[in-house]
């Protein structure tokens, strides 16, 4: 027990540093004391107020809870389907979110409202993305075949993924443009309010999970274990499906698409810290949302005059660690 | 002894194939019952039916009714039915690495609302239930790579946590090897609680339950103490095979043997 507590104090640690080091990157040219002073209340000048309030920390607290949401949906998804490959993005939600994008990209332009595209696009999304996730689960509970629920996940993920395609190929040039960057993640838009939004969806799953964890521990063992322990397993299964949709859905309205996080980052938690619901949910909010302030560091400084999307960068570290954990695998069998 | 269980008259159809058919026994507190019966006599079926978990299955056909404590059992909960039924499956694989000591917290789940924390009561219920199965040492193992007769003892120490008045288990010595089997049902059978569980192995039924109910075709065949059930004519005509039964020297429980027709004319022609 205290060495999971030692670990989780190192892993909040992280964050802190983690954060720390997303406020004093930029294109604007602070030092430490100057960031530091705007974080007291004591700003040398308005221009370093404005970076570090209206830029710098609505950029690095959505990465931290958008880092947390998707690497804990990526957990729960794993530990209630029984499978270490699931993962919000397999669900359907991001081929979901793309369609509600380009629709609303493409319809708003048609009839002249182009220019509320900032708050229908995430919205857009957000109901695609749900709207994509109830198919799945549709589908699931037609067959009667709740464990089906990932590969009925990938067959919906490629059916509107198509769709997209077909829009976007007769669409308007600049709309796709803005689609297809938006697909590609990106924090450089954020703000404040949106940190509030996913922090609220992430605030409702945590206290979810913490609430039924032993239930979703018994699944570990098999549907029919858990229900011989009083668990409604389909129940359970859907709540839980329903509430990482949600949080990846708002994430990916806002965000775009960041992929792998919630692949390797229970991946990683599970070695370290353990495989039981509490345990892997704290750890990979902890490592999620520190990973992906770095990655935003990394996509805002590794090119001099432009930013890198953040889901580029996520989906290559996640190929590169699956190749690696393939071949440390290899070795020690 | 107080009755605890009562099965009446039980009939289950799934489609049209009759599973089981107008079952009728009771069970008292403390009794250590074995169900025994070929392949495919509705032994799993009348556990499923038991801890009401048939209803999932479609195209159900379910009557007769089953009474625990005098009370009709689909009028429980799933929740309430834990806290009377432990049920050890015939074989758990657990995905990842869950520690020994994971799966037998697990039994605490009946017990504990939705925001309660584990306290030291739940941690020495765990210690305990862990020693009297003899696995104090191995709490932080690996619960896959335990030996088949370790992780039935891990799920009984669950079923143990759990604090049921019924344990239910299902082939409990499948897979297990000689000296494990004999452990195994030697702990189950000191327990000290109701014990009903589908056994294949007539002579390790014969040796640890104090009563056996044979099944065949889905019918409740014989239901009494081993004497009264594993006889000559009764096995032979269910299991379709010469048979005799003598006394083990050992324990004086019946020892039935058992051998293919081909081989009938030698020693065990009088069996017939």
């Amino acid at each position: 027990m205290n060495k999971l507590l030692l670990t989780l104090m190192a892993l909040l640690l992280l964050v802190l540093i983690s954060a720390l080091a997303g406020l004093n990157f930029g294109p604007a040219d602070l030092s430490y004391s100057q960031v530091f002073q705007c974080l007291t209340g004591n700003c040398a000048d308005q221009i370093s107020q404005m970076v570090v309030w209206q830029v710098r920390i609505p950029r690095v607290l959505v990465a931290l809870v958008a880092g947390m949401g998707l690497a804990i949906a990526g957990a729960i998804l794993q530990n209630t389907t029984r499978n270490p490959l699931a993962d919000p993005y397999l669900f359907g939600i991001v081929s979901g979110a793309g369609l509600g994008a380009t629709i609303a990209n493409l319809s708003l332009e048609s009839i002249g409202l182009g220019d509320q595209l900032n708050i229908a696009l995430p919205l857009a999304a957000f109901l695609g993305a749900l709207f994509a996730i109830t198919i799945v689960i549709f589908i699931a509970k037609v067959l009667q075949q709740m464990e089906q629920l990932l590969l009925a996940g990938v067959a919906v993920s490629f059916m509107l993924g198509s769709v997209t395609q077909f829009i976007l190929y007769f669409g308007d040039p600049f709309a796709t443009n803005r689609v297809i960057f938006w697909l590609m993640g990106s924090l450089s838009r954020v703000e404040m309010n949106n940190f509030y939004v996913i922090a609220s969806v992430l605030m409702v799953t945590i206290v979810a999970i913490i609430a039924l964890h032993r239930q979703i521990d018994a699944l570990l063992l098999g549907d029919e274990s858990a229900a011989s322990l009083g668990v409604n397993v389909d129940q359970l299964r859907l709540l839980m499906l329903g509430l990482c949709a949600a949080l990846s859905a708002t994430i990916v309205a806002y965000c775009g698409g960041i992929g792998f996080v919630g692949l390797m980052i229970p991946h990683i938690i599970r070695q370290v810290i353990g495989v039981t619901t509490l345990k892997l949910v704290m750890g990979s909010a902890l490592i999620g949302g520190s990973f992906l302030i770095w990655v935003d560091i990394i996509a805002r400084s590794a090119l001099a005059d432009a930013e890198i999307p953040i889901g580029i960068i996520t989906s290559a570290l996640g190929s590169i660690f699956f190749l690696f954990i393939m071949i440390r695998t290899r070795n020690t069998h | 002894m107080s009755l605890q269980l009562q099965v009446n008259q039980l009939s289950w159809q799934i489609n049209d194939k009759i599973i089981l058919n107008n079952i009728t026994f009771n069970v008292s507190k403390g009794e250590v019952i074995g169900i025994i019966g070929p392949n495919g006599a509705g032994k799993t079926s009348l556990l499923h039916c038991i801890t009401n978990q048939q209803q999932k299955i479609k195209s159900t056909q379910l009557t007769g009714n089953i009474h625990l404590n005098n009370k009709i059992i689909t009028q429980y909960s799933a929740k309430a039915l834990a806290l009377h039924f432990a049920h050890v499956a015939q074989k758990s694989a657990a995905i990842f690495s869950l520690s020994v000591i994971d799966i037998v917290k697990m039994g605490l789940l009946p017990h504990k609302s939705l925001f309660a924390v584990e306290n030291d009561h739940d941690r020495q219920q765990i210690k305990l239930a862990l020693t009297k199965v003899g696995l104090a040492h191995a709490e932080k193992m690996d619960y896959n790579q335990l030996s088949g007769g370790e992780q039935q003892r891990v799920l009984i120490a669950r079923a143990l946590v759990q604090q049921a008045q019924i344990l239910i288990l299902d082939e409990p010595t499948n897979h297990l090897d000689v000296y494990y089997q004999h452990q195994i049902l030697n702990l189950i059978s000191q327990l000290n609680i109701t014990v009903i569980m589908t056994v294949h192995d007539l002579n390790l039924a014969s040796q640890y339950c104090q009563r056996l109910l044979l099944l065949d075709h889905g019918q409740l065949i014989a239901d009494g103490s081993p004497e009264e059930v594993l006889t000559e004519a009764l096995l032979c005509q269910i299991f379709r095979l010469p048979c005799a039964v003598t006394k083990d020297v050992l324990n004086q429980k019946p020892r039935v043997f058992f051998s293919l027709p081909a081989q009938q004319t030698s020693n065990l022609n009088g069996a017939n």
